[in-house]
């Protein structure tokens, strides 16, 4: 996943802003299915481009994990970061939000617009229908390749349980949970 | 005022958007329904978002604000969703020097967190209506999503083709309402 080649631990050439919002635009226009789709392809473009090596991308990818907000985002203002720093968040924010925003503005103008069709209504219904499914699917696949241990079951099926038993609280619980299993993965380790 | 409660409601998802998309899906859920938009019309929302560019929160919040207000309470509610996550960003940057927190830590409560919120999402939007021909699309996608490296986008406009085109017929088929 990371191939290091020494040779090209610096990029070649250096963008301009204006040259980074616009591959970040496109990008964000022509590519449908959120994160786990677009990362990739920000990884080759940028590469290809010569202004970031993948390996040194996928370790902002990875920084940009730890942090809420969208994946495509995080990863983006990182990368702005690194190679502008402050003055480059402008060029990475509105690159990955701008083309969405203008899509969705269309597309909810639209449906204002013909949803009381019965066929476009039908055909919103079957696509609502799948969406408990692709859910069940990124359980599975999460699930899958977690390296699980008894705390982490345990924790998991218990935060789930209380998420689902309490959903007025649902924000302060996560905030709480994720300090509380931060401090448990923390003290794990040390034990090691 | 609604564009207030609007900007709230979306800056707190913001806060707790970790993991993938699909992970804040049940949180935006339980903010917005049945307060902003009702349970079928958020389901359609979804595969909107899933299926157009862009990520799911930002989606959502685009088009919850778009049918709350239109095109300004559109703009505040998507601008709301990544306050938190870019200030979060640049704070990180200056505080890095002071603040030494464990990757490996951070990461892995992420990923039992952002579980457990799937889990509860997939609680929430299990699907309600009894619609046979629904439950097939749903158990069909979790099948082609799970077991196959299709994009999942194909999922949704597959069963909303299929939907639209052979729906009536299908259920008079089967003998049910529809």
């Amino acid at each position: 996943m990371k191939p290091t080649k020494p040779e090209s631990t610096t990029a070649q050439s250096k963008p301009t802003l204006i040259e980074l919002f616009i591959l970040l635009a496109r990008i964000n226009t022509v590519t449908l299915g959120g994160g786990y789709v677009i990362v990739p392809v920000m990884a080759t473009s940028l590469e290809k481009k010569g202004w970031m090596n993948e390996s040194d991308f996928y370790d902002l990818f990875a920084r940009a994990q730890a942090f809420p907000g969208p994946m495509a985002l995080n990863s983006a203002l990182l990368v702005a970061l690194k190679l502008f720093g402050p003055k480059g968040i402008p060029a990475a924010f509105f690159g990955v939000v701008l083309p969405p925003f203008i899509a969705l503005i269309l597309v909810s103008g639209l449906i204002q617009r013909f949803g009381s069709l019965p066929v476009l209504r039908r055909f919103l219904d079957g696509a609502g229908a799948v969406v408990p499914g692709l859910i069940a699917a990124m359980i599975w696949k999460n699930a899958a390749k977690r390296s699980w241990n008894v705390p982490r079951i345990i924790e998991t099926a218990l935060l789930a349980v209380l998420l689902i038993l309490l959903p007025a609280f649902s924000l302060p619980i996560l905030l709480l949970a994720i300090v509380v299993l931060y401090c448990i993965e923390g003290l794990c380790k040390s034990w090691k | 005022m609604q564009i207030l409660e609007i900007i709230w409601t979306f800056f707190k998802i913001g806060v707790v958007s970790f993991g993938g998309g699909w992970s804040i899906v049940g949180i935006i859920r339980n903010e917005v329904v049945p307060h902003w938009i009702n349970e079928q019309e958020f389901l359609s929302l979804i595969a909107v978002a899933q299926s157009t560019p862009g990520p799911i929160a930002l989606n959502a919040a685009t088009m919850i604000g778009w049918e709350n207000g239109g095109f300004f309470t559109a703009m505040a509610a998507t601008l709301s969703v990544v306050v938190f996550p870019v200030l979060s960003i640049l704070a990180a940057t200056y505080l890095a020097r002071f603040i030494k927190l464990r990757a490996i830590a951070i990461n892995e409560s992420l990923k039992t967190g952002s579980i457990a919120m799937m889990l509860m999402a997939l609680w929430a939007l299990k699907p309600s209506s009894g619609d046979p021909v629904l439950i097939a699309m749903a158990l069909g996608a979790f099948a082609l999503a799970a077991f196959t490296k299709i994009n999942a986008l194909w999922a949704i406009i597959g069963s909303g083709a299929l939907n639209a085109i052979a729906g009536p017929a299908i259920r008079a088929f089967l003998g049910i309402g529809g």
